[in-house]
């Protein structure tokens, strides 16, 4: 009876892509509508083991796959919507796409993404393997470090990981410089732009470039979509979740089972994939991909500045959007949506400094108090 | 050199027309905003397959049950005698 407790509460609400063991496990998905999980996820086991109460499971996209275009309605989050309205403290989910850490931004919550390789990603269900990463929503970011303090650390279940056993955030009370973007930033509506300026007059700036920036979202839809191709290849309707009723023959069972299930998004990106890491084009496309992936993470220095400070909309094409939310995934780092004058900020640290994420944005809350 | 069907079909989909329609559109945007990755020299840079440091870690090789047969059979929607079911491969 450590599951389904009170609503609100000090209690944890899981995305419904998280396994527990027992319950229903869906990634938004039909393909997987009467799946039950098998085992507990690594991180629901650690929040379990520390007495921390897990209030439910929270709608999603189905399995997080970004909507690109602008025809189709935004993204959904039960874990933003869930910390939002009070029902949970904090929510788990997987953000790969900026689905979760953009409606976060709107409903005035906050985001944590963790660095790539902190928190395990066993009894996650798979979307990008090489980004995915189990981040927590909460109303107070300070509230959500201590969380995820909790859960963070080396699990032998997940080959990926740094070899820390934990990891203790806290704020380092440090001076912290905000490097700016201005061509980014230059990009923003009028009252992004605003909320940005008065969140970095409380710090130290400094001009920062991001010369790959324009090439981001491509890359990113490149390199996701060959992922979650792959990682879509396992819902072949045998070995568990969805099967079609009616087929002729082994084929025809895959090809109707996948085409009844999946949605038009899974569908895009597991075409657009398969033809990314086909003969002809792999090189053209995934192999320039990779390339230019190192070229993003290796112009994000953090020389001269602690954390990078981005707005959480260039406009409403959500494709554009992409490439704000990309920077992190592609190049494993941590990083922290809050709300700041009905807009959302999104701080970028480098790998493993989520306390200068804290740090500032302890520093920007305390001086938003007195002023 | 391919077409947009020939994917659908190795990626096991068989799309209804209108949903066919949606995603040549999607595509044809996707693959237009591609072409300035061109501009980018790579030529002297290696691909980033992860941003971890890889590295092959072994273990004993000592047998472990981590989910039991039933309980991972159970998710199945067709079992016989212990195993996946599918339909006749060998006609």
């Amino acid at each position: 009876m450590d599951s389904y407790l009170r609503p609100g509460g000090d209690a944890v609400a899981l995305e419904d892509s998280i396994m527990q063991k027992g319950q229903p496990v869906t990634a938004g998905s039909k393909m997987l509508e009467n799946f039950i999980s098998p085992l507990d996820a690594t991180v629901v086991e650690r929040l379990r083991g520390q007495g921390v109460a897990i209030v439910g499971r929270a709608r999603m996209t189905e399995f997080g796959v970004a909507r690109i275009s602008g025809d189709r309605p935004e993204g959904i989050s039960g874990a933003v919507d869930a910390v939002a309205d009070g029902s949970a403290r904090w929510a788990l989910c997987n953000d790969v796409f900026g689905i979760n850490r953009r409606l976060a931004a709107q409903n005035g919550v906050c985001y944590i993404h963790p660095t790539y390789g902190t928190v395990s990603r066993y009894g996650l269900v798979h979307l990008a393997s090489s980004m995915d990463q189990i981040g927590v929503v909460c109303r107070n970011a300070e509230d959500g470090f201590a969380l995820l303090g909790r859960i963070a650390g080396k699990d032998a279940n997940d080959g990926a990981m740094f070899p820390e056993a934990r990891y203790d955030y806290a704020s380092t009370g440090k001076d912290i410089t905000v490097g700016l973007p201005e061509a980014v930033i230059g990009r923003a509506g009028t009252a992004q732009k605003a909320a940005l300026r008065e969140f970095a007059g409380r710090f130290r700036g400094a001009a920062v470039q991001i010369p790959l920036f324009p090439l981001v979202k491509q890359v990113m839809y490149i390199l996701a979509s060959a992922e979650i191709s792959s990682n879509l290849t396992r819902y072949d309707g045998i070995k568990f979740g969805y099967q079609a009723p009616r087929y002729r023959s082994l084929k025809e069972l895959y090809t109707n089972t996948r085409t009844e299930a999946f949605g038009l998004d899974a569908k895009l990106a597991a075409i657009m994939g398969t033809m990314f890491l086909s003969q002809g084009y792999y090189t053209r496309y995934y192999d320039k991909a990779m390339r230019l992936r190192r070229l993003v993470k290796e112009s994000l220095t953090f020389a001269g500045y602690d954390v990078l400070a981005l707005p959480c909309a260039i406009g409403d094409d959500p494709y554009e959007n992409l490439s704000l939310y990309a920077l992190a995934p592609l190049a494993g780092l941590p990083s922290l949506v809050f709300p700041q004058q009905r807009q959302g900020i999104q701080l970028i640290a480098a790998a493993r400094n989520e306390n200068a994420l804290l740090t500032a944005w302890k520093s920007a809350t305390k001086s938003a108090t007195k002023g | 050199m391919h077409q947009m069907g020939d994917f659908e079909e190795m990626a096991m989909l068989d799309l209804p027309s209108d949903e066919r329609a949606w995603v040549s559109e999607q595509a044809e945007r996707l693959l237009a905003g591609f072409d300035a990755l061109e501009g980018a020299d790579t030529s002297e840079i290696q691909p980033l397959v992860t941003v971890l440091d890889v590295r092959n870690v072994l273990r004993e090789d000592i047998s472990a049950q981590l989910i039991p047969r039933e309980e991972l059979l159970s998710n199945a929607p067709e079992q016989y005698d212990g195993y996946f079911q599918v339909p006749k491969t060998l006609v």
